[in-house]
């Protein structure tokens, strides 16, 4: 259960957060969220695919580290095994909150950073320090509050990217079939990718807005991405000596 | 009479003028030359009935093919989801209920479980058995998930929804999207032609209107149909005898209260009273027979049933909207150029939602039928009028049927109902029938009737209805059957682990909008 506060530097000046990578601080994801900014870091190492979130049903592009619930296979003991990770994995246990605050007479909302205090990273011994001893943010806290600051932003972008995609019908089910070395099989369903065919047929007109804004790229990145899978089948194959 | 059709005038607004116009519009092309132009022309001062509230799942996979965006309707109509009937005190009136849902028995197309199920007909209903959505609606769940793609289900569902704002909305999509034009005027004279055709309308602002094809949506009324070609009324007062209805809205409980999953339908002592929920109130109302009780007492039943969602006082003061109707049809439905659809080709009271589902039937004969020119009009029009009197024909049967087995000996009206000189043609040979073999599809005999065997399974076996088989079969399919109600059990438990409730989904549709993929 999360139990996230805002953050401050009284009460919280002795937290430390552990930032090795590992199953036992919740390493051990399916899948992570990310956004089209994002998308030429992450298509290096991770196959970008849509998915729906079960209780709004909006879509969110996720990049996949392995092919069932809790199969992270990037991750080996405590060493996870690409030099970029998705900033919603990165960030961890920080968020943005929200805080109402009047600024000249005016009712403002502001973005403040919280922290989840039951997350197992949270502790007061071992790790990166949160404050300075005499006051002042980290620079380790500083680049937290920077990745999330780019996430809000990048969330937001990636709604009015996911809305463009699905006005001109540009996303598609997709089911993976995985088939490994011992000739096992498992298919992977739920997903979404970018529909190839419907992207050739684009008018020059929308073709002009997409890239005006940068989705056009994401588009392409997200295409080249698929090329991961075959990454993604090599490891699950090497864990399983197959 | 080899001239391509190209103008067809909808007479009348309302749910089947927009419906009939949308449809065809949808399917055929109104640009250039080729395409046909389709106008609408509706008066300001004719109203529509008002009522009309229920659909079956057919009307999803219409407004589909009109390009109409499932959360757009859904909230701009005031709509939820309908899965079905349940049907109250029609047996003993002992607070019994049954269900009539839109999801066939399980395995229906090969195994037919009524006779399996009938050794414990004292244990389990046979809905509750056969099927996993009348244990949705024991909780008012939702047929589907905020995830789910628009017009997509977990259970068969179709609509409840204002029937007002559906025909706006319908306006709106249609003049917008898909070419329609609209004229708001009244129509005065109807002019015809040497061949007797309806030439043109005559109307109040815009001069005379000319069209190949004239769809009189007038209502009751009929101005084309009945009036300007005096195709006579066929009554089918003697076989279904409610002929009035008083309806009225009521307020939910509160902002939260359950929005029911089926249509309830009560019996009462001179008929039934109707109880959809959308998700701002609840529209209800009593049909009865004049014949049987008068509107007084038909008033206050109506007042007594509204009083423990709404209170007493405001129970006594609803302002309550009396419809009478003539229980029938038109003998035949088109005639010439002109072809009626909605009320103005009958109407019946109704029981299993039948009227908006009529419209979407004719509608799209008359669209995928469209008569390439005026000679070909005739062979479609005779067939189109011989396959809805059968269409009618089917449609009295089957809600007879929910009269003749009832049980209920408290008034006149349900033991005239059981008098078999009030039996449509063919009903007491098939209750014969049916004593020794359920209703099924034998030998592909159901195609194009109104109500497949499965419904009548769920009326005959709901209203206590027994069917002994005279004889035992060579193979024993018991265990099937058992796989098949084992597996009905465990995909009851996953829909109701899975599903939110109608409450629950409706208030996320209009946060998030249900997803177009």
């Amino acid at each position: 259960m999360a139990n996230n506060v805002l953050l401050n530097s009284i009460e919280h000046q002795e937290l430390k957060v552990i930032t090795e990578r590992s199953k036992q601080y919740g390493d051990n994801l399916w899948y992570s969220l990310t956004f089209p900014t994002e998308f030429r870091s992450v298509q290096a190492y991770y196959p970008i695919f849509f998915n729906k979130d079960a209780s709004t049903g909006q879509f969110i592009s996720v990049a996949l580290f392995g092919f069932q619930d809790q199969e992270n296979l990037f991750l080996t003991g405590n060493k996870w095994d690409a030099t970029y990770i998705p900033l919603s994995v990165a960030r961890q246990p920080f968020l943005i909150g929200v805080q109402k605050v009047n600024e000249d007479g005016e009712d403002k909302e502001q973005r403040v950073l919280h922290i989840d205090m039951d997350h197992p990273r949270v502790n007061q011994e071992q790790g990166e320090a949160l404050f300075l001893e005499f006051g002042g943010n980290t620079p380790y806290l500083d680049s937290c509050a920077d990745m999330l600051e780019t996430m809000h932003h990048g969330i937001l972008d990636s709604q009015i990217f996911i809305g463009l995609l699905i006005e001109h019908e540009l996303l598609e089910p997709f089911s993976l079939d995985v088939e490994l070395n011992d000739n096992s099989k498992h298919q992977m369903v739920g997903f979404y990718i970018i529909n190839e065919e419907k992207l050739t047929e684009l008018n020059s007109e929308i073709l002009t807005t997409l890239h005006a804004s940068g989705y056009l790229q994401a588009i392409y990145m997200a295409i080249a991405s698929q090329s991961n899978i075959r990454g993604l089948l090599n490891r699950k194959n090497k864990l399983l000596g197959l | 009479m080899h001239k391509p059709l190209k103008k067809i005038v909808i007479v009348g607004g309302g749910s089947a003028g927009w419906l009939t116009a949308g449809v065809i519009a949808a399917e055929h092309s109104t640009d250039g030359d080729s395409g046909i132009e389709v106008t609408l022309i509706e008066s300001a001062d004719v109203p529509t009935i008002g009522v009309g509230e229920g659909t079956w799942p057919t009307m999803r996979s219409t407004l589909k093919k009109m390009g109409v965006s499932e959360t757009d309707f859904l909230l701009e109509c005031d709509a939820s989801f309908k899965q079905g009937t349940k049907f109250i005190n029609w047996q003993t009136n002992t607070n019994e209920y049954y269900y009539h849902p839109f999801t066939l028995p399980r395995g229906f197309n090969e195994t037919n479980l009524a006779p399996f199920w009938q050794p414990f007909r004292d244990k389990i209903s046979f809905a509750d058995a056969v099927c996993m959505q009348s244990h949705l609606g024991e909780h008012d769940y939702a047929p589907k998930q905020i995830s789910t793609a628009e017009y997509d289900f977990s259970a068969n569902y179709g609509y409840h929804l204002d029937a007002g704002k559906f025909a706006l909305f319908l306006q709106k999509h249609g003049v917008k999207n898909l070419g329609i034009k609209h004229i708001v005027d009244h129509v005065g004279q109807v002019n015809s032609a040497e061949n007797g055709d309806i030439a043109s309308i005559t109307t109040q602002q815009h001069g005379d209107i000319s069209g190949d094809l004239f769809i009189d949506c007038t209502g009751t009324s009929s101005i084309l149909l009945a009036k300007h070609y005096s195709v006579p009324f066929v009554s089918k007062k003697h076989i279904l005898f409610n002929d009035s209805a008083l309806a009225v809205h009521v307020p939910h409980q509160s902002p939260d209260s359950p929005i029911s999953s089926f249509t309830c339908s009560t019996a009462q002592t001179a008929g039934w009273v109707w109880d959809i929920a959308l998700p701002s109130r609840r529209g209800v109302g009593y049909t009865y027979s004049s014949a049987h009780l008068s509107d007084e007492k038909a008033e206050q039943t109506l007042r007594n049933y509204i009083t423990p969602i709404i209170g007493k006082s405001a129970a006594q003061v609803s302002s309550i909207r009396k419809i009478g109707f003539n229980p029938g049809h038109r003998e035949k439905f088109w005639h010439k150029n002109c072809v009626a659809v909605g009320l103005a080709a009958g109407f019946i009271e109704p029981l299993e939602a039948t009227a908006l589902a009529l419209i979407e039937l004719s509608a799209k004969m008359i669209s995928e039928q469209l008569p390439a020119t005026r000679q070909t009009m005739d062979i479609v029009a005779k067939q189109f009028n011989t396959k809805f009197l059968h269409r009618w024909d089917n449609i009295i049967e089957f809600l007879k049927l929910h009269y003749v087995l009832s049980k209920r000996v408290d008034s006149d009206y349900w033991r005239d109902n059981r008098d078999e000189t009030h039996f449509p043609e063919g009903l007491q040979e098939q209750l014969i029938l049916w004593k020794t073999q359920s209703p099924y599809h034998y030998d592909g005999d159901e195609a194009g009737k109104m109500f497949p065997p499965a419904s009548f399974q769920y009326i005959l076996y709901g209203m206590g209805f027994i069917t002994d088989p005279a004889r035992k079969k060579r193979i024993d399919l018991s265990k099937k059957a058992d796989r098949l109600f084992n597996e009905n059990v465990k995909h009851s438990r996953q829909l109701l682990a899975a599903l939110p409730t109608n409450r629950e989904l409706i208030n996320k549709i209009k946060q998030y909008g249900l997803p177009k993929i």
